[in-house]
């Protein structure tokens, strides 16, 4: 049989494993937005390296359709009504299903570091001390810091909520241990499923 | 045949037995569990068992406390019976492992109710739970109906964060604080209410001053009262927005010409934007209308029939300005028009002959109507020039600043002596702020009215501009 078209584009096999979560439009709920900036800014504190390796990802598992390229990745990622150059544009449930696969993987990578901070901070804890006394764990918190008073609009009443070092710190580290729940096997539709708590009827 | 399964993980491990469907396939996935065991070394010594309920109930707790975590949406737990194991948030980082355990064989009583296992979990061992559980749920060789079950919590299963009681306490204070403003007005006496109206005021101080030590109400003043009461209230029940001109023809007339001819104007260019989309009568409607000094419409009425039946395809009685005060008597001044909605698409506004300019109106105003056509008109061009530059400087002499913030101009009518014979404000502005430039001092109206008419006479253009700049120039253009 003759073709006169190509074959329409197929969505990555790779995402096929994360179930549409039944909203009523295509477009992703807020808190969604804003988890998975925060989870890719967290990434990014962790790994100097974190913006080539997530742009490296879409590559590998052929998800170069829906994040294309350093600026594509950027308006994805501007979708979170914290940041100081909010998109007006949804995020796409497609889209969003990409930037979970690559949070996932880049999670799966980072498992070993991630453990060694958390258990770090979990002694320090223990002994009542501050995280500045873990060299890995005070780098990665003031990165983080940085990373966020950077980019996110210190005007927005979500944003305020997080003036202070102790509360940055905080976020940083929920963070952290969100990260290392992406990591597992099933890690991907955990992480998924769990963006759409509460939104779904 | 027996067969084991382990997921080993740094703090945590997982053990099955059971047997394989076919006892001669070693690689026959395991289908019926005799017995699960969870160690969890660093947190806890004792070994957690238990069978197909209680491997059920930890991957649904544990996989549910993970979303949880990642979420921070809590999930209510659905099922009927009380769950063997559970999972909660602790203080700080740590996580509750709760576990209902229960001795083989024996019934659930209270005397051998053992009291619940509760292991602190790190968030690392935790993970190392939770990944345990997710490998077991993604191997389909142990126990392949044992799948992962994803689902977002629904919205009407979020319990909300805040407890009860801080909830209801804004709903609660603001009750509190009613209840007591309630209290405290309960005794503040209610205020009286008289209403005064013009008429009465009048006459009663007038009845009641030859005798002031009469403290007891004059019986004739309360029942003239009484009566403007009912009256007033029959009026106001009768008043509907559109026919109550009566009331407003006691109102004083507008009487400057200028005045008359801005709100004409307005009032027409208003009706007309109004109008514009409507559908067409089929003849001409014609209205009364009383116009208010700020160019409010306060009243219509119609004034031939087809206009009542078709009033409501006119833009009156939107435009209409419906008064707060709607039985007082109107005290500010009006103007009244006849509005004509053509047929054709057209609103033409005059004002009507019905209010007289009176004696009292100003000299000024007067002198500012409209100037006759002139039939005698100068031709000389230098006397048109001298005359143009007599009037500029007698003008200048007395100019003093204006309040005006636009251009103010007027038509100025010279006899040839030099004499200013009257003047005609050509732009609303003008019309009203002409009391204000020098031209009604430079009338010289004692030989203008009749014997001027067969002198020869010119129209100058005289123009006071928004900077203060005078202008003069001859009507007809420079000769």
């Amino acid at each position: 049989m003759p073709v006169d078209s190509p074959p329409a584009p197929q969505p990555p096999l790779v995402l096929d494993t994360l179930a549409n979560p039944g909203l009523p439009n295509d477009e992703c709920p807020r808190r969604a937005r804003i988890q998975l900036d925060l989870l890719l800014l967290a990434i990014e504190a962790l790994d100097l390296g974190g913006g080539e390796a997530m742009l490296a990802i879409s590559r590998e598992l052929a998800l170069e359709e829906l994040v294309k390229n350093r600026v594509h990745l950027w308006l994805l990622r501007g979708t979170n009504p914290m940041r100081r150059y909010s998109q007006r544009r949804p995020l796409q449930i497609e889209e969003a299903k990409a930037l979970v696969i690559i949070i996932c993987t880049l999670a799966r990578r980072l498992t070993v570091l991630v453990r060694q901070l958390l258990v770090g901070y979990q002694q320090l804890a223990d002994k009542q001390l501050s995280p500045e006394h873990h060299f890995r764990l005070a780098d990665y918190l003031s990165r983080f810091r940085n990373h966020f008073r950077a980019r996110m609009n210190p005007r927005r009443a979500g944003v305020i909520a997080y003036s202070t070092d102790e509360k940055l710190d905080e976020l940083a580290i929920q963070l952290l241990q969100q990260l290392l729940l992406c990591a597992g096997v099933l890690g991907s539709q955990r992480l998924w499923s769990s963006l759409f708590d509460g939104e779904v009827s | 045949m027996t067969v084991q399964r382990q997921y080993t993980l740094p703090h945590c491990n997982l053990v099955l037995e059971g047997l394989s469907a076919n006892a001669n396939d070693p690689l026959a996935p395991l289908t019926v569990l005799m017995n699960a065991e969870c160690h969890l070394p660093g947190a806890t010594d004792a070994t957690l068992t238990g069978g197909r309920e209680f491997l059920d109930s930890l991957v649904a707790a544990v996989s549910r406390y993970g979303q949880q975590l990642l979420s921070g949406v809590s999930s209510p737990y659905l099922g009927t019976t009380p769950p063997i194991v559970e999972v909660k948030p602790g203080e700080g980082a740590c996580h509750h492992l709760i576990v209902h355990q229960q001795s083989l064989g024996e019934p659930l009583s209270d005397v051998n109710a053992q009291p619940p296992l509760d292991i602190k979990l790190t968030t690392v061992q935790f993970y190392d739970l939770l990944e345990a559980v997710d490998q077991l749920l993604a191997d389909t060789q142990t126990l392949p109906d044992l799948t992962a079950q994803f689902q977002a919590v629904s919205r009407r299963l979020v319990q909300p964060t805040d407890p009860v009681a801080q909830r209801a306490a804004p709903a609660a204070l603001g009750a509190a604080v009613l209840a007591a403003a309630g209290l405290a007005l309960f005794f503040v006496p209610p205020p009286e209410f008289e209403p005064t109206r013009p008429g009465s005021e009048s006459t009663t101080p007038a009845e009641s001053s030859p005798n002031p030590l009469d403290t007891a109400p004059d019986p004739a003043v309360d029942e003239q009262s009484t009566e403007l009461d009912d009256s007033s209230a029959e009026l106001a029940a009768a008043t509907s927005a559109a026919e109550d001109l009566e009331r407003l023809e006691t109102a004083p007339p507008i009487t400057d010409a200028a005045t008359i001819a801005l709100l004409q104007s307005d009032v027409t260019r208003r009706l007309q934007e109004a109008w514009a989309d409507a559908p067409r009568p089929s003849g001409d409607l014609a209205y009364r209308m009383v116009v208010s000094e700020d160019g409010d419409i306060l009243g219509y009425k119609y004034e031939n029939d087809l206009a009542l039946t078709e009033v409501d395809n006119t833009p009156l009685p939107e435009l209409t300005f419906a008064r707060v005060d709607g039985a007082q008597p109107a005290r500010e001044q009006m103007a009244q028009f006849i509005a004509t909605f053509t047929a054709a698409g057209d609103v033409v506004v005059e004002p009507t002959n019905a209010p007289p300019p009176s004696a009292s109106a100003t000299a000024a105003a007067a002198e500012a109507e409209e100037l006759p056509t002139l039939d005698n008109k100068i031709t000389d061009g230098d006397r048109i020039r001298a005359l143009n530059s007599a009037l500029y400087d007698d003008i200048l002499a007395e100019l003093e600043p204006l309040s005006a913030n636009e251009d103010l101009r007027f038509r100025v009518r010279l006899a040839e002596s030099g004499d200013v014979v009257g003047y005609e404000p050509l732009n609303a502005a003008a019309g009203l702020l002409a009391r204000e430039t020098p031209l009604p001092r430079l009338v010289t109206t004692s030989d203008s009215v009749a014997p001027d008419s067969d002198r020869n006479q010119a129209d100058f253009q005289v123009v006071f501009t928004e900077g203060g700049v005078l202008e003069v120039s001859p009507w007809d253009g420079w000769p």
